[in-house]
């Protein structure tokens, strides 16, 4: 009679990577094991000892501490631990105690290297642990997951296919025309000594030229478009549609140093149009009043919905939803002022928070507030910023920038100050730190320009930057704050759910999942006077000074990568049913698998926590 | 209670007996191995967990089905030991006991009679303490089948889960409702994984490792004796 050990096997089917062996081989496997019972508080391997079984954790949980005491990690049901000993050589370093009463499978040393050399994906589950694993699970999903992806991850040297087409500025019109008659072209370089020095396009000499009445003989140097818009070859084809975008523009020369290799245009890029943000924006440019631009709005997420089915990365989606939300702003503000009148003293727009860290998402509310010249007097102009800001904020909410619940915006008066005022405000959160204060640094911290004077705008970032990254106390006080958020994970590497309310037992992906992690890179880069404001620009940004070692920002780049992706990727989920993306996410939806990856992702966002703690010895302020 | 006794339990000197009188063959095989004395440290013993299932619970009218079992020594349950007979019964099974233990009418009767399934039992259990859950009802249709195949009956030192847990539970002036012992529900309290399947195979890897976690709870930093667990 057939030993069937059904209730183990149905274990196994559950628990990576045994998961991932295929069924036959999979069945062969409850013969093989030992069962062991430890009950909490007894001691399961001791250093010195030789081990000769890989462990699997059926009921309860373990902790392995190091031979001087530190606790290394602590393990649950479905985890497995012994396989790096076996790799190394079978001699036990750690110390691993049940700390609740435990059943464990054992499995052959032998039966472990028979699986470990036979199947791929294994032996990569246990490859280092941790941040490796998890790049190595995102990677593999990158790669395989999506073509399209791939086409977006392109760089733009591998993407250029024929030699520039390009006549020098001061050829006639009509030659430049016939050259790309005969080239087939829409658009041509105009270069002098092997330099660029323009571009003309099918449009411009429709409406420079023709609509001018300009003669064919002048030289084409006089209807081009001077200083064109360019990019590096090193660049992936993403990069140049978001460039794209940005400038409103539908060509764009590639160029290696002073050489120009040739031009690429949306449709060169993205063949299927999935991804038509260059077409939404220049869309967007083109309204005239706000109802319009509701409208074009109406479309985000519908770009949103394509580009995560492209399978495109939580970094991208963000870096793209952003900059439609920014030519909204901007054509918003251009309207408000040909709707009010020229604004009497000179001012900044300026985006805060996930705006400006280029990180919005399909259902992020406006951050916004308004710096004005110090000629500002509240008497004379008081009463135009204040109609502008509300007229603005306005159009905002209606194209889908909902209020801020927290009235972080320039129609706030707080938030409507001349330069000396921003100035003095900083000067005081950072000089007499406190919780409030703190907050308003989270928020105000990340700034970006959207329009108007781009000088007043660096005038403040410049002064803010240097000052903070002298005050120890206050860098003390916005590190304590980093830490006011932590990753879900309990003590058995268990999540910690919501338990309350209508998000009873879910995940909150962004409050314990992203802003740990955003505010971990905001203290960093204060500390280190970095100026970038992008998450994972201002982790590489530490990276590179030093303020973070070379496997912490890439284990921490790996875990908000991961987080993000889930969490845009369920925003995406909800969107197709129906209903209002939220960050509240049932963790049950996750496979074994990604379960794991994601516990990895916050135990590495716990891990920099710590060291952030240590390095402030932070418990002072609890 | 002197020396002698206590080295040579009442068990020890009924093997002995019996070895005389029991017919070549499994049985007297069996018999030659002294049981384990009660003095002993319990990690240095080697168990059997086993259970059966039965068409009823009458051991004169009904039988065994299928015994499944599971050794175990001081390091742990070694499945790959482990085994699971069906037993072809020498009646119609009644229809109820097909619908308890899933098991249909071929099935069973393409099974090995009881006895050439017996001396497989005994060869696993020789040197080994007998370990179930209410091993009673399991020695009564195991002994029955022992006297009608061997004219022999059934000797095993045993250890009884359930006994050992309402001992435990008297001692501490509790009185267990009924259903508070079953073995599922015991399982629970050591935090043991719930097994949905209920065969002979199954139950025996669960009254198994039920008496792991129980005697590692008894044992805590003391010496416990294979005495003070046995029934």
């Amino acid at each position: 009679m057939k030993v069937e050990f059904i209730e183990i096997l149905d274990f196994l089917n559950s628990c990576p990577p045994f998961d991932a062996l295929p069924d036959e081989e999979r069945e062969t496997l409850p013969p093989k094991l030992t069962v062991r019972y430890a009950r909490r508080g007894q001691l399961i391997m001791e250093p010195g000892e030789m081990l000769d079984s890989l462990q699997i954790i059926r009921t309860g949980a373990v902790e392995i501490h190091m031979r001087d005491g530190r606790l290394l990690t602590r393990l649950e049901e479905g985890h497995i631990f012994g396989a790096q000993t076996l790799l190394r050589g079978r001699r036990i370093f750690s110390k691993v105690t049940a700390i609740e009463d435990s059943l464990i499978y054992q499995l052959p040393s032998d039966d472990f290297f028979s699986l470990f050399k036979q199947y791929y994906d294994f032996k990569v589950f246990f490859g280092p642990v941790g941040g490796d694993r998890l790049r190595r699970a995102i990677r593999k999903n990158e790669e395989t997951g999506f073509g399209s992806v791939q086409g977006m991850n392109t760089l733009l040297a591998d993407l250029i296919t024929r030699e520039p087409v390009w006549v020098s500025s001061d050829a006639p019109i009509m030659d430049a025309a016939q050259m790309m008659v005969q080239e087939r072209v829409s658009s041509l370089l105009i270069m002098d000594d092997g330099r660029l020095t323009g571009l003309i396009t099918d449009q411009d000499i429709r409406r420079r030229v023709v609509a001018r009445g300009r003669a064919y003989s002048d030289p084409v140097g006089t209807v081009m478009t001077g200083k064109p818009v360019s990019i590096v070859d090193r660049r992936t084809a993403f990069d140049a549609l978001i460039k794209m975008a940005k400038y409103n523009i539908h060509h764009l020369p590639v160029h290696r140093g002073e050489e120009v290799l040739g031009l690429v245009t949306p449709s060169d890029l993205d063949p299927y149009q999935r991804t038509s943000v260059v077409y939404l924006v220049g869309e967007i440019a083109k309204m005239s009043t706000v109802e319009e631009l509701r409208t074009s709005s109406l479309q985000i997420p519908k770009l949103f919905l394509s580009l995560s089915e492209s399978g495109a990365s939580a970094h991208k989606i963000c870096h793209t939803l952003t900059v439609v939300a920014n030519s909204i702003a901007q054509n918003i503000l251009k309207i408000a002022e040909e709707t009010l009148g020229e604004p009497p003293v000179a001012y900044a727009w300026v985006a805060t928070g996930s705006q400006a860290r280029d990180e919005l998402t399909v259902q992020s509310d406006q951050d916004n507030c308004l710096i004005l010249e110090d000629e500002y007097d509240p008497d004379l102009h008081g009463d135009y910023f204040k109609r502008f800001s509300e007229f603005v904020c306005r159009a905002l909410d209606q194209c889908g920038y909902v209020f801020c619940p927290g009235d972080s915006m320039a129609s706030n008066s707080q938030w409507r100050q001349p330069l000396s005022v921003w100035k003095e405000y900083f000067d005081r959160w950072i000089n007499e730190p406190d919780p409030r204060s703190i907050m308003f640094c989270g928020i105000f911290f990340d700034m970006k320009f959207i329009h108007g004077d781009e000088r007043l705008f660096w005038k403040l970032r410049e002064c803010v930057a240097h000052h903070a990254s002298q005050n120890q106390i206050f860098l003390a006080y916005m590190a304590a704050n980093a830490l006011s958020h932590r990753p879900p994970l309990g003590i058995f590497r268990s999540f910690v759910l919501e338990h309350e309310g209508q998000h009873h037992d879910m995940l909150d992906l962004k409050k314990n999942g992203v802003i740990p992690v955003v505010d971990l890179a905001r203290v960093n880069a204060l500390k280190d006077g970095i100026q970038v404001v992008n998450t994972r620009s201002r982790i590489q940004a530490s990276q590179k000074v030093g303020g973070l070692s070379t496997s912490g920002a890439r284990d921490l780049l790996a875990a908000l990568n991961f987080i993000n992706n889930t969490r845009l990727r369920y925003h995406a989920r909800l969107m197709v049913m129906g209903k209002e993306p939220d960050n509240f996410f049932p963790p049950d939806d996750l496979s074994d698998l990604e379960r794991h990856h994601l516990k990895d992702a916050f135990s590495v966002v716990q891990t920099i926590q710590s060291a952030l703690e240590q390095r402030y010895q932070l418990s002072r302020f609890k | 209670m002197s020396g002698f006794l206590h080295q040579f339990s009442r068990l020890e000197i009924k093997r002995r007996h019996l070895l005389k009188s029991a017919p070549e063959g499994p049985m007297r095989d069996y018999l030659s191995q002294p049981f384990p004395s009660r003095r002993k440290r319990y990690e240095e013993l080697r168990y059997l967990a086993l259970d059966t299932e039965t068409t009823g619970l009458d051991d004169l009218h009904d039988q065994i089905l299928s015994i499944g079992y599971v050794p175990i020594d001081g390091l742990g349950i070694h499945l790959r030991d482990a085994a699971y007979h069906l037993v072809k019964p020498y009646r119609e099974i009644p229809e109820q006991s097909v619908v308890i233990h899933g098991l249909t009418d071929d099935e069973v009767y393409s099974a090995d009679s009881i006895e050439s399934v017996l001396p497989k039992v005994l060869k696993a259990l020789k040197g080994r303490v007998l370990i179930a859950h209410y091993a009673s009802l399991d020695l009564r249709f195991l002994g029955w089948a022992c006297r009608r195949t061997y004219r022999c009956p059934l000797l095993v030192p045993v250890i009884d889960t359930l006994d050992l847990e309402y001992r435990t539970m008297r001692h501490r002036n509790q009185y267990p409702k009924k259903g508070e012992m079953t073995l599922d529900a015991l399982r629970v309290l050591y935090n043991l994984p719930r097994y949905r399947a209920h065969n002979a195979l199954s139950d025996a890897l669960a009254a198994g490792e039920l008496f792991m976690a129980q005697a590692s709870h008894r044992a805590g930093r003391r010496r416990l004796l294979f005495g003070d667990l046995a029934s």
